[in-house]
């Protein structure tokens, strides 16, 4: 998948831009706050439609404009056209792909596949159990709507069983527990599903992701991801028939604990997933720059998986990567680069910039207060 | 020119009796701001003898109209029209959320049984536990009346799951046949229907900290 060119109007600090893009590395270039990091925050916005810095519309909008819109150009395997139009009389946003406004995001998503890799990618390895569960959660979503459909709806059984705990345990009132049997029963048909889609994901994904962090770090060490739930330990795999009678058995032991705390003790909102490099626990060992490597090779992993998954090249978004990484790593990076297919890349700092591919593919586009000039 | 003087919502000076009626109509459901003063407005320019039509069919809305005291549909006597007729099946009862559903099904000239409204299903984040639907009700029909077999017909999301699941462990033990109306597509998936913050969650998530 290409995204050929950009049209933004009244958005962040674009006016009205039209910007046209290479098939193989765009490196963005500019000071901080000039507008490079909008562009791939439209990018993002376009194939996910999610903002990923949490923006709301009005933030979104271009000083005293009362309107934004960012329209993209893909050639995919049919040529597509995606455009989000926001109204700040309606306070609504339209999204229309081909021209036709499209009001399920299942139409969208998968459909224009994007791996975004930026600084924030350190609570991955290095934040809560919750931050792995979202990375983890983000790409199977991706790959499949009915696993959002399900995240989804058991956010809402979980909800509606802490409320549960909290009246029983209030009102003392014992003819509530057959009402907890019944939300039980959903927790754990909802919840089910989900630990299985995990389980399958973890073991589809790790080629993807062995390969992935070879030719990060160029060495054979051993990177491993376990998935423990349902209170497994790494190594004991609970079978998938076993798994709802499992999930009830622990409802069971826990239901007095449940009712006293108030809170839903049991499921896949309680997973873990933990890295290991050669058989050592990362968050415990691991190096800053092991952990760094590891945050893009599970990036990479993401975009090789998705690109077999969907039989679509994902486009990679790269925000403030460079910066971070040694001269050394940043090259080697951009090297793969080459061969993965569109890539976008911000940059503050000029002094890497020589150290880049300037093969006549790759586009430098220098931004500057919204407004994008061609190096 | 001052943009106080454009100042939208409660502050700005409207004639009590508009003010009024803007307030009662903004709290049907699915009824804004914008189009409860529309309707006030129309209400107000519309001739004298339509104005009363709309008045007297709301009057005997609630006068004439009742719930049938043993399937809870609506009705202008003690027993619906279809509990009353001599037309229907009456061994099989169909369980439904609300009566609207009852029209719904009715429409597909499908369905010969009995019905029985819940008023509702469980849903204890909005407080509604079991006390609060006519189960109680369902129940003392399955004694009184000879039931062969019972049809869950609530809506297939995640409150309506649960109630069905609820009323299987109830119903299960009492010998009757129970069965569930088949699940079409799931819903979800709409941008209007999917909870913002939890796909929000899902897809970016990881950045937002
Ligand atoms: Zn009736």
């Amino acid at each position: 998948m290409i995204l050929n060119s950009l049209l933004l109007n009244n958005f962040r600090l674009y006016k009205d831009a039209k910007i046209d893009f290479s098939p193989s590395i765009n490196y963005l270039i500019g000071g901080n706050g000039q507008g490079k990091t909008s562009l791939l925050e439209a990018i993002y916005f376009m194939c996910t439609t999610k903002n990923f810095k949490a923006a709301s519309d009005t933030e979104l909008l271009r000083f005293t404009s009362d309107f934004y819109s960012v329209e993209g150009f893909f050639s995919n395997i049919t040529d597509d056209n995606v455009k989000i139009y926001y109204s700040n009389a309606d306070n609504k946003r339209i999204y229309s792909l081909n021209n036709k406004s499209v009001t399920r995001t299942s139409d969208i998503i998968g459909r224009f596949p994007i791996v975004l890799l930026t600084p924030q990618d350190h609570a991955i390895t290095q934040g809560t159990p919750a931050d792995r569960r979202k990375f983890f959660d983000s790409v199977i979503s991706q790959a499949g709507s009915r696993y959002l459909m399900n995240l989804m709806e058991y956010a809402k059984i979980l909800k509606n069983r802490s409320a549960l705990l909290g009246t029983i345990s209030f009102s003392q009132r014992t003819d509530l527990m057959e009402e907890l049997d019944a939300w039980n029963e959903k927790l754990v048909l909802v919840g089910s599903e989900i630990i299985i889609a995990r389980k399958n994901f973890v073991r589809e994904f790790m080629p993807f992701f062995s390969d992935a962090f070879k030719s990060v770090t160029g060495r054979n060490d051993a990177a491993g991801i376990s998935y423990t739930y349902l209170g497994n330990g790494i190594s004991d795999e609970i079978a998938d028939s076993r798994i709802q009678d499992k999930f009830h058995e622990l409802l069971k032991i826990r239901r007095n604990e449940e009712l006293k705390r108030e809170v839903n003790l049991v499921g896949p909102h309680r997973d873990e997933f933990i890295f290991t490099l050669n058989s050592s626990p990362l968050r415990i060992f691991g190096s800053q720059g092991e952990h760094k490597t590891f945050q893009v090779a599970l990036r990479f992993g993401q975009y090789f998986f998705l690109k077999d998954k969907l039989n679509r090249t994902p486009v990679i978004l790269l925000d403030d990567v460079f910066g971070e990484l040694e001269a050394k790593k940043a090259s080697a990076i951009s090297e793969h680069l080459n061969e993965l297919g569109q890539t976008f890349v911000t940059m503050t700092d000029f002094s890497n910039v020589s150290l880049l591919d300037k093969s006549k593919d790759n586009l430098f586009i220098n931004i500057q207060n919204g407004t994008a000039t061609y190096a | 020119m001052d943009s106080r003087v454009f100042n939208q919502g409660e502050k700005l000076n409207i004639a009590e009796p508009l003010q009024r009626a803007i307030e009662e109509f903004s709290k049907f459901p699915g009824i804004g701001r914008k189009t409860a003063q529309r309707l006030s407005l129309f209400l107000l320019k519309t001739n004298e003898d339509s104005f009363n039509n709309f008045i007297n069919s709301m009057v005997d809305l609630k006068k004439k109209l009742t719930f049938c005291s043993r399937c809870y549909n609506i009705s202008e006597d003690e027993l619906c029209e279809i509990c009353r007729s001599p037309k229907r099946e009456k061994t099989t009862i169909c369980v439904v959320e609300e009566a609207s559903d009852i029209i719904a099904i009715e429409r597909t000239n499908e369905y010969m049984g009995m019905y029985h409204v819940l008023g509702g299903v469980l849903s204890p984040l909005s407080g509604m536990t079991h006390d609060r639907l006519k189960i109680k009700e369902l129940l003392t029909r399955l004694k009184d009346e000879n039931i062969e077999e019972i049809i869950l017909a609530l809506n297939p999301d995640t409150e309506g799951d649960a109630t069905t699941l609820y009323l299987l462990n109830l119903l299960k033990p009492l010998g009757i046949r129970v069965t569930r109306i088949a699940r079409g597509l799931p819903i979800g998936g709409d941008l209007e229907f999917a909870d913002e913050a939890t796909i929000g969650r899902a897809l970016t998530g990881r950045i937002q900290l």
